[in-house]
C-alpha cells in the first residue's frame, strides 16, 4: 500500500538497551528531584483535595481588577484569574469550617451580582469531604498498580510483573514531579488521568514484555541484552505511532477542549510521553536483573 | 472472498447496523421526545446539563447529646417520684453520670429507666448510675434520623418545585442531591439549611429574676428572639403543641400584618390548642422555630378553631418558603451541606461545544494519520474508528449511563487509543509479509498473532478504568465509563470488523502479493 510507515525501517536495528545506564541515571535522577519537589514544593491542590470554595462568573466591562477590589475588602484570602478568556474569571476562597463557607458562595454572588452576567459554576469542598477524597483517591491508585502487577503476574512470569511495577512507579512519580514544577492543578480529574496512564504505560509495557516472551521461546542461545534489543525494536513502530495517535487525540483535547479539562489532557500528555519512554527505557531494561530463561519449554 | 465464513459475515455486519441504529437517538438528541426509539439517548450530566450536586450530613451529634438530655429529665423525674435526692448529675460525650444522695433504691430507678430507654447500657456502683449510649443504640437513632430526614429533605424538594431531582442516602449519614435544572442553588440551600422545628410554647413573665441570671430553672428554657439577640423569652421547656400536628401551611397577606404564614391544626394539635387557650387566657404565647421565637402575642380569646397565622417580618418569599418548611415537616436534626457542585446552563453548553470539536478535530488528525502511513490499510482503520464511535454512542444510549465532562475527555482519548489494535495488527501483517508470500495467510497470520497482544494490553486498561469506577464520584466515573466502553467496542471493531474489511478489499481488489 502507498503509506509512509516505510520510514521506519521494518526491522529496525537501535541499540536501545546500550543506552540504558545514561536513561536510568536520567531517570533516577528525575525521581529524586519529583520526590525532593514534592515533599517541598508538593502539588497545587484545587478545592478537591484542599477544600474551600470556587465560583467561576461570566462578566461584561468589568476588569478582574474592579472584582479584586470589592472582594477582597471582605475577603483577605481571595485569589482571581482569568479563565480562558478575559470575561469568564475563576473566584476561589480558602475557608475554615463548612457553614461559613456555604455561606460564603451567598454572600459572594451577593457582592458582586450587578457586575456578573452569569453564575457559570460554583463548587463548595467541605474539609472532612476534602480529605476523604484525596484518600479514595490514593487508593484508587494504589489498588490499581497491586491489581495490574497481580494481572501481570498471572499472565507473565513474575519477574514481568516486577519490570512493569517499577516503570509505572516511575511514570506516576516523574508525572506528579512535572505537576509540580507546571504547577498544575490536582484534581479529582488528575487522579483519573494518572490512573489512566497507569493503564496506557502498562498497555505499552505489556506489548513488549509480550514480545519479549515470544522472543525467549523462538532463539534459546541468544544473548538477553540482545534478545531485549531484538524486540523492542520488533514493536518499536507500533509504540510509536500508538503514541502518536493517543497524542494527537489529547492535542486536540487540550486546545479544543474547554478550560475545565485542559490540566487533564496537560496530564495526559505528560504522562503518555513519559510511559512510552518508560515502557522502552526503565521496563525492558529492569528485567536484565533477573537471569532467567522461560522455564517453560512446552513449545 | 477466500474462506471468509457467511454467518462471520453475518454477525459484523448485523453488529456495525446495530451500533449505528442505536446511536441515532443521541445524535438527534430530542430532549422531549416521547418516541420509545427515540427515548434510548445519552443522559448528560450535571456538569453538561446544569444543575446542582449537593452532598448533606445528617448532624447525629446533635442527636446523641439531645438523647442524653432525655435521659438526665428521665431520671429527674423517675427519682422525684422515688423520693430520691440527686446530689450531682455529670454528662460526659458519650453517657450520662448520676450521683444520688443513697444507695438504697438505685436498682429500682436503675429498673424504672431501663423501662423507659431499652437498649441503653446501664451501670450501678454504689450510689452511681451510669447511663451509656452504646453504639446499637446510636446506630438505631442514626438510621431513624437518616431514613426521617431522607423523607423530608424529599419532601422538601418536590415543594420547590424541582424537576426529576436524585434523592439517595450515602454513606452512613450522607443524603446525596442531583438536581438537573436548578438555577437557583442558593434557594434550595436555604430550604434544606433549616431544621423547621416548630413549637409552641407558654411564655413565663413572673419569674423576672431567671432571666437576669440568664439562668433557666428545671423545666424552663431562654430562648432569643428572631430578630435581635438580646431580647429574650422564658418558655416552659414542654411545647403546648408542635409542627407534627400540622396538616396545612400556606404564605398569606394580610393588610394589617402583613405577608403571614396560615396554618391548620389535624384534630389532636386543635385540641391540645384549644385547651392551652381557653386555659392561658392573658398570657404570651411563643412560636418557636429552630430555637428562635418568631412571636410570641398575648392571648386574647381562645383559639378552638384548629387554626391560626404566625407573623413576623417576612416578605413573600420568605413567607412561601416557610409554609413550604412546616409541610414538609421537621428535620430530625440540621443537616449540614459538605459538598456543593453547581453548575450553569451556559457553562454546560460551552462544555459540550468545546468536547464536540475536540473529538472532530482529534478524530480528523488520527484518520490523516493513519491514511498517511498506512495507506488503504489506514483507510479501512477508520471506518473502525468512526463504526468505534457510533458503538460508544449507542451502548451509552441503550444502557443509560451519564456522559460528563470528564466522560467526553474519555471519548477523545478512545479516538487516539483505539487504533492501537489495528496498529498491533498492521505491525504483524508487515511482519509477516517479510516471511511468505501467500496474502491471505499473512492477513489470518497478522491477526492471530496480535490477538492475544491486544487482549492483554486492553485488560490492564480496564483493571484501571474499574478501580477508577469503584473509588470515583460522578464526573469521574463518567470517565471511567466512556473509557472502558471504547476499549471494548475498539477490540470488537480491531478483530472483527478491520479483519472483514481486510478480507473484503483483499478479495476484491484481487491482491497477488501484499507489502504494507
Amino acid at each position: 500500500m502507498f503509506g509512509l510507515n516505510k520510514i521506519i525501517p521494518v526491522e529496525p536495528n537501535i541499540n536501545f538497551l546500550g543506552l540504558r545506564r545514561k536513561f536510568l541515571i536520567f531517570s533516577i535522577l528525575a525521581m529524586i528531584i519529583s520526590i525532593v519537589l514534592l515533599s517541598i514544593k508538593g502539588l497545587n491542590l484545587g478545592i478537591d483535595f484542599k477544600g474551600g470554595t470556587l465560583i467561576e462568573v461570566s462578566t461584561k466591562n468589568t476588569s478582574i481588577g474592579e472584582l479584586r477590589e470589592i472582594l477582597s475588602s471582605s475577603y483577605s484570602d481571595v485569589s482571581l484569574q482569568e479563565f480562558g478568556n478575559e470575561n469568564i474569571i475563576l473566584i476561589r476562597l480558602q475557608n475554615k469550617s463548612n457553614q461559613e463557607s456555604i455561606e460564603t458562595i451567598n454572600s459572594v454572588k451577593n457582592l458582586i451580582q450587578d457586575k456578573v452576567v452569569e453564575f457559570r459554576r460554583s463548587e463548595f469542598v467541605g474539609p472532612t469531604i476534602s480529605s476523604e477524597l484525596l484518600l479514595r483517591g490514593f487508593q484508587a491508585v494504589s489498588f490499581a498498580l497491586i491489581a495490574i502487577l497481580i494481572y501481570i503476574w498471572l499472565r507473565f512470569e513474575w519477574q514481568f510483573g516486577f519490570g512493569a511495577v517499577v516503570a509505572l512507579t516511575h511514570d506516576v512519580l516523574f508525572t506528579l514531579g512535572l505537576l509540580s514544577i507546571l504547577n498544575v492543578e490536582f484534581s479529582l480529574a488528575t487522579i483519573a488521568a494518572i490512573l489512566t496512564i497507569a493503564g496506557y504505560s502498562i498497555n505499552d509495557t505489556v506489548v513488549i514484555f509480550d514480545r519479549v516472551r515470544e522472543n525467549l521461546r523462538k532463539y534459546k542461545k541468544l544473548e538477553l541484552v540482545d534478545l531485549f534489543n531484538l524486540s523492542v525494536n520488533n514493536t518499536l513502530s507500533r509504540t510509536i505511532m500508538t503514541s502518536l495517535t493517543t497524542l494527537l487525540a489529547l492535542v486536540s483535547l487540550f486546545i479544543f477542549g474547554g478550560e475545565v479539562i485542559r490540566p487533564f489532557a496537560l496530564t495526559m500528555i505528560i504522562g503518555v510521553i513519559i510511559g512510552t519512554y518508560s515502557s522502552v527505557f526503565i521496563a525492558v531494561p529492569t528485567l536484565l536483573i533477573f537471569k532467567f530463561r522461560p522455564q517453560d519449554e512446552d513449545d | 472472498m477466500k474462506n471468509y465464513p457467511i454467518w462471520k459475515s453475518f454477525t459484523v455486519i448485523s453488529l456495525v447496523l446495530l451500533g449505528i441504529i442505536f446511536a441515532i437517538p443521541s445524535i438527534i438528541y430530542d430532549e422531549n421526545s416521547e418516541n420509545w426509539f427515540l427515548k434510548n439517548k445519552i443522559n448528560l450530566g450535571l456538569d453538561l446539563q446544569g444543575g446542582s450536586y449537593l452532598l448533606l450530613e445528617v448532624q447525629l451529634d446533635v442527636l446523641y447529646k439531645e438523647e442524653l438530655d432525655n435521659f438526665v429529665d428521665s431520671v429527674r423525674l423517675i427519682s422525684r417520684d422515688q423520693a430520691v435526692k440527686i446530689e450531682k448529675i455529670d454528662i460526659q460525650e458519650n453517657e450520662v453520670v448520676v450521683f444520688f444522695g443513697n444507695k438504697e433504691k438505685i436498682k429500682d430507678i436503675r429498673d424504672s429507666f431501663f423501662q423507659m430507654y431499652r437498649g441503653v447500657t446501664l451501670q450501678t456502683n454504689n450510689n452511681k448510675l451510669i447511663i451509656k449510649l452504646n453504639d446499637e443504640y446510636r446506630k438505631i437513632i442514626q438510621d431513624s434520623a437518616v431514613k426521617q430526614s431522607l423523607e423530608i429533605v424529599r419532601k422538601r424538594i418536590d415543594e420547590s418545585g424541582t424537576k426529576e431531582p436524585l434523592i439517595q442516602r450515602s454513606g452512613k449519614k450522607r443524603i446525596l442531591l442531583q438536581l438537573p435544572g436548578v438555577k437557583d442553588p442558593e434557594r434550595i440551600k436555604d430550604l434544606l439549611g433549616k431544621t423547621a422545628k416548630l413549637t409552641f410554647h407558654i411564655v413565663d413573665n413572673e419569674n423576672t429574676s431567671a432571666l437576669q441570671n440568664n439562668l433557666a430553672p428545671f423545666g424552663k428554657i431562654i430562648v432569643p428572639d428572631m430578630y435581635d439577640e438580646n431580647t429574650k423569652y422564658l418558655l416552659d421547656k414542654r411545647a403546648v403543641v408542635g409542627g407534627e400536628n400540622l396538616v396545612d401551611a400556606k404564605g398569606s397577606f394580610d393588610q394589617t400584618e402583613g405577608h403571614a404564614v396560615s396554618f391548620r391544626f389535624d384534630t389532636e394539635g386543635a385540641q391540645k390548642f384549644g385547651k392551652v387557650t381557653t386555659n392561658n387566657i392573658g398570657k404570651n404565647l411563643a412560636v418557636v422555630l429552630d430555637g428562635v421565637v418568631i412571636t410570641a402575642p398575648r392571648i386574647s380569646s381562645a383559639i378552638t378553631g384548629g387554626s391560626g397565622i404566625i407573623t413576623g417580618n417576612f416578605n413573600a418569599q420568605e413567607a412561601s418558603d416557610l409554609a413550604v418548611l412546616l409541610r414538609a415537616g421537621a428535620l430530625p436534626a440540621p443537616l449540614e451541606i459538605v459538598e456543593e457542585r453547581s453548575v450553569g446552563a451556559g457553562l454546560g453548553a460551552d462544555s459540550i461545544a468545546a468536547g464536540q470539536i475536540a473529538a472532530i478535530i482529534g478524530m480528523v488528525l488520527v484518520c490523516i494519520f493513519m491514511i498517511l502511513i498506512y495507506g488503504i490499510f489506514g483507510a479501512l482503520a477508520n471506518v473502525s474508528l468512526i463504526v468505534n464511535l457510533f458503538i460508544i454512542i449507542s451502548l451509552l444510549g441503550t444502557i443509560g449511563a451519564t456522559l460528563t465532562l470528564p466522560g467526553i475527555a474519555g471519548i477523545v482519548l478512545t479516538i487516539g487509543m483505539a487504533v492501537d489494535a489495528n496498529v498491533l495488527i498492521f505491525e504483524r501483517i508487515k511482519e509477516e509479509s517479510l516471511k511468505q508470500t501467500k496474502v491471505f495467510q499473512i492477513v489470518k497470520n497478522g491477526f492471530d498473532r496480535a490477538m492475544s497482544t491486544i487482549l492483554d494490553a486492553n485488560i490492564t486498561t480496564l483493571i484501571a478504568a474499574v478501580l477508577l469506577f469503584a473509588f470515583g464520584s460522578g464526573p469521574i466515573r463518567g470517565f471511567s465509563i466512556t473509557l472502558s466502553l471504547g476499549v471494548i467496542a475498539s477490540m470488537f471493531t480491531a478483530l472483527m470488523l478491520t479483519n472483514f474489511l481486510v478480507y473484503m478489499y483483499l478479495s476484491f481488489a484481487n491482491k497477488k502479493e501484499l507489502k504494507l
